[in-house]
């Protein structure tokens, strides 16, 4: 950036009066009209600060240098549009010279969307535990519990049902939360599902709503509401059985979609990366509301046994493992219990 | 190296010169390159632990804080959020503060913060001093060692793939850390030797839940704390169900699978933030910071002698009382003997302050 380009963005609000003036360009505070020599025993800091604001602040933290005389601040980092920002040059038994600029406003449409919640299918079981909520753009951290609501049949708000995390789950890009229902409401036996019941109810429905006043990564509120309609059915407490998938294996010499069918929804994104055909590379698709996983080969299939290899920690809607229930009733009869990290279906590639 | 070793070659150091050894091995001076500054935990020799949940790093950082203060007096910062982003060049609601952790021997504060909100956040580090004076650690020139806790997701996974660090704590030569996948219900401690060395990620715990004896649930550890108490060294860790358990450090064991012992059961809303463990008149309490009961103060005298909760009862587990005059507490440290430190208010304005134990 040039310097006229950065002197025309930052806007001086006030000149100093004398002929010591503050100057800013390329981002950098400059003093002139006063020569600079050797620094003060307690640093240039103690002649010149800038400071991000009004009020009882620290100055900001940065580079000072003198070049030709002329001594220059550079802040540690760029400076935030939309910042008001002042200047002070205080010899000492003079009076102050100050200036103030604003930084210019970042103005963007609001364009961000929400793309999709996964699952993507409206029928949920009473124990769901997880959402992953697309964006269309990255996303600003901290906020994201004030945005997110369930409402009832009622349009009243259902008091606390997701696991507020400080942390919040993004992905790196910030563009996928994951939300969890509060787990306590979930596990049988303990107090907050005594106290409050399940976070949704088997038979009822239920609205989830993504405000748009949600800001995004640029500060810009989402371009709408997104809402989510779902009603919610029997609380699903078995493991994920691979036994039960059924498998509908391509003919030898295409690249045609392995297609595997479940008999229940599973998890979104663990779909794109718990399943695997050994030593084959190609692209996975999920399809039909997450009860079908799609694959599709780089080089066409021979004619050949097969093996379809299935981490355990795949899980359904509910939080239900290959093997492993979400809570696992101990007073009943285990009957599986993988302790693997994977299992193994075999099959088949033929001509017919 | 046993104990007949050490003493042998400890013959021919001093003790500062022992402790320096410790500390330096493996660290580097040079950029600390973190992505990201979250959980914080002090460990041997001033070293601060930092995770960094986008690049899946636990960062070992030499401070260069070692001026020993008995008690950093009191610290009153109004609006701390404020000055923060004032001194970062920015606005108040373009900073988080993700942590704070105390440093032992010089009773300074330090702070991991966000400058911005969104994937181009930039980390840093602020040290507070006794007088109140906030500056930053300076990241491109420090001593410093790290690990990768996983492996890099591969290329198949879309890159989504997180966990993220929710809490950490040096015990016993071990950085322990607490995560929350962003995609498995997952429940891995982990338990990470220190002095880092780069091929071991420390091994995963598993740990459980049984609610009442009966239904099991891979059970997440959303915050935890050492203590020891008469000689028995273990964690109090708050599960995403909100139960509150111990478990014994000796059973920390990589590959291990433990279950916690619940000693007190939260209802429903309850969101454990932070904790701490301290002695006052010569008995011992926990302090928990919970969004929605405040401020709890548990007896954790014979913490031990507490059953196991394994039946439903109104009464759950230890005693507690909660300090009502304490709201909106967001951190919660232990900050000397008679001191907590408290990082309190709202997103809009935030205190840092120090306050007598009660």
């Amino acid at each position: 950036m040039n310097r006229f380009a950065v002197a025309a963005l930052l806007l001086p609000l006030a000149a100093a009066a004398g002929d010591i003036l503050i100057n800013t360009t390329d981002g950098a505070f400059q003093v002139t009209g006063w020569k600079a020599s050797a620094e003060p025993a307690a640093g240039w800091s103690s002649v010149f600060r800038v400071y991000a604001g009004a009020g009882d602040i620290p100055a900001m933290l940065g580079a000072y240098t003198v070049e030709r005389s002329v001594l220059t601040f550079r802040p540690r980092w760029p400076l935030t549009p939309g910042m008001h920002v002042r200047a002070v040059f205080h010899l000492p038994g003079q009076a102050p010279v100050e200036a103030a600029f604003d930084t210019p406003k970042s103005a963007s449409a609001a364009a961000t969307r929400v793309d999709h919640i996964f699952p993507s299918t409206d029928i949920l079981p009473s124990n769901t535990l997880k959402l992953y909520i697309y964006f269309s753009a990255a996303m600003r951290r901290g906020e994201a519990w004030q945005h997110i609501r369930l409402l009832d049949s009622q349009g009243v708000a259902v008091k606390l049902p997701f696991l507020e995390i400080d942390q919040e789950l993004w992905d790196p890009a910030n563009t996928r939360l994951t939300v969890l229902f509060d787990p306590g409401r979930i596990k049988r036996g303990l107090l907050p599902l005594r106290e409050s019941g399940p976070n949704i109810e088997e038979g009822r429905r239920y609205t989830l709503v993504i405000g748009h006043d949600w800001l995004d990564a640029n500060g810009t509120p989402l371009a709408a509401d997104f809402t989510k309609p779902f009603r919610v059915v029997e609380a699903e407490r078995a493991p994920v059985e691979p036994a039960q998938w059924r498998i509908s294996p391509p003919r030898a010499g295409t690249a045609d979609a392995l297609i595997v069918d479940f008999p229940r929804p599973l998890d979104y994104a663990l779909l794109q990366r718990a399943i695997a055909v050994d030593g084959v590379k190609g692209k996975v698709e999920v399809a039909r509301g997450e009860t079908q996983w799609r694959f599709t080969p780089e080089a066409p299939w021979k004619q050949s046994d097969y093996r379809l290899t299935v981490n355990t920690t795949l899980e359904d809607l509910a939080g239900n493992r290959v093997g492993r229930a979400f809570d696992v009733d101990k007073f009943q009869e285990v009957t599986t219990q993988i302790q693997t990290e994977t299992v193994s279906i075999p099959f088949r590639i033929g001509n017919q | 190296m046993n104990t007949r070793n050490i003493f042998r070659f400890a013959a021919g150091l001093s003790g500062t010169a022992i402790l320096a050894l410790c500390a330096s091995s493996n660290l580097q001076t040079g950029k600390a390159d973190l992505k990201s500054a979250g959980a914080l935990a002090f460990g041997p020799d001033n070293i601060l632990f930092v995770g960094d949940t986008p690049s899946a790093t636990i960062w070992a950082l030499d401070v260069q804080d070692r001026a020993s203060s008995k008690s950093g007096g009191s610290i009153e910062i109004k609006g701390v959020n404020e000055k923060i982003a004032a001194l970062l060049g920015t606005a108040p609601d373009q900073i988080l503060i993700n942590d704070t952790a105390v440093n032992p021997v010089s009773k300074n504060i330090y702070m991991s913060v966000s400058r911005g909100r969104g994937p181009d956040a930039t980390a840093v580090i602020l040290r507070v001093d006794a007088a109140g004076k906030i500056s930053a650690v300076a990241l491109d020139n420090i001593a410093h060692s790290s690990v990768k806790f996983v492996d890099p997701p591969a290329a198949s996974t879309n890159g989504r793939q997180v966990e993220t660090v929710t809490a950490i704590a040096y015990i016993d030569g071990n950085v322990i850390v607490a995560g929350l996948s962003n995609e498995e219900f997952s429940s891995t401690l982990r338990s990470i030797p220190f002095p880092f060395n780069g091929a071991v990620k420390g091994a995963g715990i598993q740990i459980y839940h049984g609610s009442h004896g009966r239904f099991e649930t891979a059970a997440p550890v959303r915050t935890f704390i050492p203590y020891e108490i008469d000689h028995q060294k273990a964690i109090l860790a708050a599960y995403t169900c909100t139960p509150l358990v111990k478990i014994q450090v000796s059973q920390l064991k990589p590959g291990a699978k433990v279950e916690g012992t619940t000693i007190a059961e939260l209802g429903a809303g309850n969101r454990p933030i932070d904790m701490m463990v301290y002695e006052k008149d010569g008995k011992h309490f926990i302090l928990m910071a919970n969004s929605s009961r405040g401020v709890m103060k548990l007896n954790a005298e014979n913490l031990e002698s507490y059953k196991a909760i394994t039946a439903h009862t109104e009464a759950t587990g230890v005693p507690y009382e909660t300090i009502s005059a304490l709201k909106d507490v967001q951190r919660l440290k232990k900050y000397d003997d008679g001191t907590a430190l408290l990082l309190q208010g709202t997103a809009g304005s935030m205190d840092l302050r120090t306050i007598a134990l009660p």
